[in-house]
């Protein structure tokens, strides 16, 4: 296939604005998340005296929550406008493609969840953006705590791991200018 | 003749194409330094919030390790009570005026790195690039990134030794960045006149 073919394949498919926007906004607040968790971590443990990390693991929270109910809807309206095109037949790369995104989407998922859970049985109650208090699972559980807190640890590593496989396809179709990156920045 | 121009607007095609590529590829590139620097000034920008004078660990209250959440962090005692000496550290050797310097320079550096990303867009959404914008706003990300180095550069050993290396590798990315969209408005501004 030519490039201007490629293009012109690549064109045909634009994503809706929102998504392009949420796709963005994820982005941001994933790499927000990883940066400032890595730092929070470091600060000293907490105590009525030391309270450091208090609103740092708050906003941790608030984002991560938010972030799933952005990759809720990406999820749902790309499963929609998938199964438009799917009659249209997939070449191996497009595949590839298809199960990175899904993996990408599970794993942003887990993380959050597995985060929220861990959260819910330290004992540390959720306030969405200080205006809501999420339900607690249970009373504290120090065991659950250390398995959720797990997940939520080794699904963040693969997630990133995938993130940077994302980000090379990115470059490599953007540097072989076949329209394919253009659609994640069209806002028209 | 008629072979000759044919070839040579083939070539055009091709110079074209090649130019394109690279704009979508530096397009790329800025989003991805603009998404990372976000993060990386919000980050500063809650830190200088968090670690503020006159805290506990400022005070000297003893780190509280209790043994449960030793053990669920996968912590060992001693690792525990430096978490608390190493906010002494930045308490102790940050300079009085360092803090709300921090703050306003993040918070200048979160809206620069948002204007990066409007770049990136502009590039790939406007028929001619607008490589000027992108130049300017990685000038304003320099000079910010300047303006941290000057900063740190005037603390003590303890913060130049966590500030400096990250803002001289930000300096050289942007720089990078604003060469290669001079370098590509000039190859625009060549394509077009021929």
């Amino acid at each position: 296939m030519s490039e201007q073919q490629s293009r012109e394949k690549s064109g045909e498919r634009r994503q809706p604005r929102t998504i392009v926007l949420l796709h963005w906004l994820v982005a941001a607040s994933v790499f927000f998340l990883f940066i400032s968790s890595w730092w929070m971590l470091s600060l000293p443990l907490p105590s009525s005296e030391f309270i450091y990390r208090e609103l740092p693991f708050q906003l941790h929270k608030n984002i991560g929550i938010t972030l799933f109910l952005a990759v809720l809807a990406m999820a749902v309206t790309r499963a929609i406008t998938s199964m438009a095109s799917a009659k249209n037949g997939k070449t191996w790369l497009e595949r590839l493609a298809l199960w990175d995104h899904i993996l990408i989407y599970f794993l942003l998922a887990l993380c959050c969840l597995s985060g929220y859970m861990s959260s819910s049985y330290s004992g540390w109650a959720t306030s969405f953006w200080w205006l809501v208090d999420f339900p607690s699972w249970s009373a504290e559980n120090d065991e659950l705590n250390i398995l959720f807190s797990d997940i939520h640890m080794f699904s963040c590593w693969a997630l990133l791991g995938v993130i940077l496989l994302h980000i090379c396809a990115a470059l490599y179709h953007a540097f072989g200018n076949d329209g394919l990156v253009d659609r994640m920045f069209r806002l028209r | 003749m008629g072979s000759d121009s044919e070839s040579l607007g083939a070539v055009d095609l091709m110079q074209n194409s090649l130019v394109r590529a690279n704009v979508t590829g530096l397009a790329v590139l800025i989003m991805l330094f603009g998404l990372l620097l976000l993060a990386s000034h919000s980050n500063e920008l809650l830190r200088q919030i968090v670690i503020t004078p006159g805290s506990s660990a400022d005070l000297g209250v003893e780190a509280a390790c209790r043994e449960d959440e030793l053990e669920e962090e996968q912590l060992s005692l001693q690792e525990c009570r430096l978490m608390v000496v190493d906010v002494q550290i930045i308490l102790s050797s940050s300079p009085a005026w360092f803090r709300p310097y921090q703050m306003t320079l993040s918070s200048f550096g979160i809206a620069a790195a948002l204007f990066s990303i409007v770049t990136a867009f502009g590039l790939i959404n406007r028929q001619s690039p607008p490589f000027r914008s992108v130049a300017v706003s990685m000038g304003i990300l320099l000079l910010v990134e300047l303006a941290g180095f000057l900063a740190a550069v005037n603390t003590g050993p303890l913060l130049r030794a966590r500030y400096l290396w990250p803002l001289l590798l930000w300096f050289v990315v942007h720089l990078c960045v604003l060469v290669a969209a001079i370098r590509l408005a000039q190859q625009q501004g060549e394509v077009g006149s021929e």
